[in-house]
């Protein structure tokens, strides 16, 4: 069943055209990796879907409704939800409070709001954190707590912003074993947009590649990383030197 | 029932927290025995009214991030409807009460809902300017004694009058406003706790991020503008009642806007005590600049100098005020 579709969208900032005829499709249940270059409008991507920028034109269906012209709030009513690139969490508030915030989406009893955030860090593996403000937290910790507080919407869809960025190894395995929860033990249809080939390459079903605003490519990462378009765009030689031929989605 | 226990629950701050504000509420519902001056108990009246003014403000100016400056217009609205509605229909203050505050949520919907589509000092400023609006309206519409203002003559009635609230003698009022005091502080401790309290501190943060978690930011902020708007307003009735003698120019001046936010902003804004701390510096200051100082050497004025250099203060060294500076060395120390 497809769960999004994106149909010819196109954002332009005056004369800037950030996305550009952009098309494509998600599945329920997918894990879909956007990758390109910075600046090749995939954050954009993400604010045209989640109703934060109009679209100048195209469409976006959602679980079968057209909310293109919706805005942020009602298309997380809807069941999609995201973390932000650069944006941690709210430092004043404990890491439990966060994730109450997204909680409260949907009842209105802050008892159950609690429950289900406790819930949720102990999903995952972040209770121990949960008394701790977001402000005294690395910015792993505080990466993780922003999945967690989207996961407090209860969503069908869930977009991720760069999770992995600025993260040693450790922390990355870290955040991959939560995106790994999130879609295969919760079944949350996923999005990341990453520039950790390692992981993207690893856990994503379908790769979509941006580059000047245009979708260059799509297809399953070993694909991917042989379409000589992407290597010149995007991966470079010597990634596919390094790890050309040996990927796949289980690896 | 959930909300009653949250209201009540106060069990998140440190205890000596609550060892402090049961010794400082003890002392409130005593004070009255010690006897002091009048001009202590008219202090502490103010004190309490001022907390009042501020616990409101600061749900949406301190939870809420949304900088307020035209609370005056909703204490005219409050304090002309008790006082027209007693002296022409003999309506009592505990039914005049809720329909003045039901007139200043309204006149809040009103002014809200186009305003909060501004942002930072746009929105500041815009406050200011309907207040000050207001204010000219009360002053030329003869209903109301146009800039003459209205008065409550007291021998009219047989004091002590409690559905009325007239009374000979200060203490009277002062419980009555004490009693308001406490309702305040359980509402506001119900209130950080709620939904709205949660989704004011996102929109606070950031007001994208608000938005993609579900939270209709412009309503959410105009739901606690009405709020703020409320408390205002009962303030603003139980002024008429105790004062007696209202005017366009004293009650709904910029002085009292900017008195009230400055106050919680001073205390602490987005923190439960932060508006009673502010109140309990700024209060006995300025009542003691105004009986001594401003009356002596002709200094008036000299309070503005000092507010003036309160707001510079706050935002140069501790934009959380004074309950800020607390909780920072308290983290220090826990470190
Ligand atoms: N709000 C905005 N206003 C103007 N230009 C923007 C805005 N957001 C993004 N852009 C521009 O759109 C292009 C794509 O940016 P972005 O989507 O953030 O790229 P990416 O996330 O792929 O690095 C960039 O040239 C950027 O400067
Ligand atoms: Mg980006």
């Amino acid at each position: 069943m497809t769960l999004l579709e994106v149909q010819a969208l196109t954002k332009e900032f005056g004369g800037l055209r950030a996305n550009c005829d952009i098309s494509f499709n998600v599945h329920q249940g997918e894990m879909v990796g956007i990758i390109g270059p910075n600046g090749a409008g995939k954050t954009t991507l993400f604010n045209c879907i989640s109703g934060l920028y109009p679209v100048t034109s195209g469409r976006i269906i959602f679980a079968g409704r057209d909310i293109t012209r919706l805005k942020a709030h009602e298309v997380a009513r809807l069941g999609l939800a995201r973390t932000f690139q650069v944006y941690a969490a709210t430092g004043d508030l404990t890491v439990e409070e966060n994730v109450m915030v997204g909680c409260f989406l949907r009842t209105r009893s802050r008892s159950q709001a609690m429950a289900r955030a406790k819930q949720i860090l102990y999903d995952l593996k972040l209770e121990d954190l949960s008394h701790y403000r977001v402000s005294e937290l690395p910015v792993a910790a505080q990466k993780r707590v922003t999945m967690a507080t989207a996961l407090g919407l209860d969503p069908k869809l869930l977009l991720l912003d760069e999770v992995a960025a600025g993260l040693n190894p450790n922390e990355v395995e870290e955040v991959m074993a939560n995106i790994k929860h999130v879609h295969s033990d919760l079944g949350i249809t996923v999005m990341l947009i990453e520039h950790v080939m390692e992981m993207v390459m690893k856990i994503s079903h379908r790769i979509v590649v941006l580059d000047y605003g245009e979708k260059i490519a799509e297809g399953d990462p070993q694909s991917i990383a042989k379409d000589p378009r992407v290597i010149k765009a995007y991966l470079g030689e010597r990634y596919v030197r390094e790890h050309g031929g040996e990927l796949s989605p289980s690896s | 029932m959930e909300v009653l226990r949250n209201a009540l629950d106060f069990s998140d701050f440190p205890r000596v927290d609550l060892c402090v504000a049961a010794l400082v509420a003890s002392f409130l519902l005593i004070f009255p025995l010690f006897h002091f001056s009048s001009f202590a108990m008219a202090t502490m009246i103010q004190f309490l009214m001022f907390s009042l003014y501020g616990m409101g403000w600061n749900t949406i100016g301190g939870y809420g991030g949304q900088v307020d400056l035209g609370k005056a217009q909703y204490v005219g609205i409050g304090a002309y409807t008790t006082s027209v509605m007693l002296i022409r229909w003999d309506v009592p203050f505990w039914v005049s009460m809720p329909v003045g505050m039901s007139f200043a949520v309204l006149w809040s919907f009103i002014i809200g809902y186009p305003l909060f589509r501004l942002k930072g000092h746009y929105f500041a400023i815009a406050t200011i300017a309907t207040s000050l609006v207001l204010k000219d309206l009360f002053e030329v519409w003869d209903f109301v004694g146009a800039a003459r203002g209205l008065e409550i003559s007291p021998i009219k009635y047989h004091p002590p009058d409690f559905l009325r609230l007239i009374f000979k003698e200060d203490v009277y009022y002062y419980y009555v406003i004490l009693g308001f005091f406490f309702l305040g502080i359980f509402y506001v401790n119900w209130f950080r706790k709620s939904r709205l309290g949660f989704q004011l501190r996102s929109i606070k943060d950031n007001e994208d991020v608000a938005r993609s978690l579900g939270i209709n930011v412009h309503w959410a902020k105009v739901k606690t503008y009405a709020i703020a708007t409320a408390f205002v307003s009962l303030v603003g009735s139980f002024h008429a009642c105790y004062i007696k003698n209202i005017e366009p120019e004293d009650t709904m001046s910029l002085d009292i806007s900017i008195l009230i936010a400055l106050m919680a902003m001073l205390g602490g804004a987005g923190s439960l005590w932060g508006p009673i701390i502010g109140a309990g510096v700024l209060i006995p200051l300025k009542s003691y600049l105004k009986e001594w100082l401003g009356a002596k050497a002709g200094l008036v004025g000299i309070d503005l100098i000092i507010y003036a250099v309160i707001i510079m203060l706050i935002s140069a060294v501790e934009p959380r005020g004074i309950w800020g500076i607390v909780e920072k060395a308290r983290r220090r120390r826990s470190v």
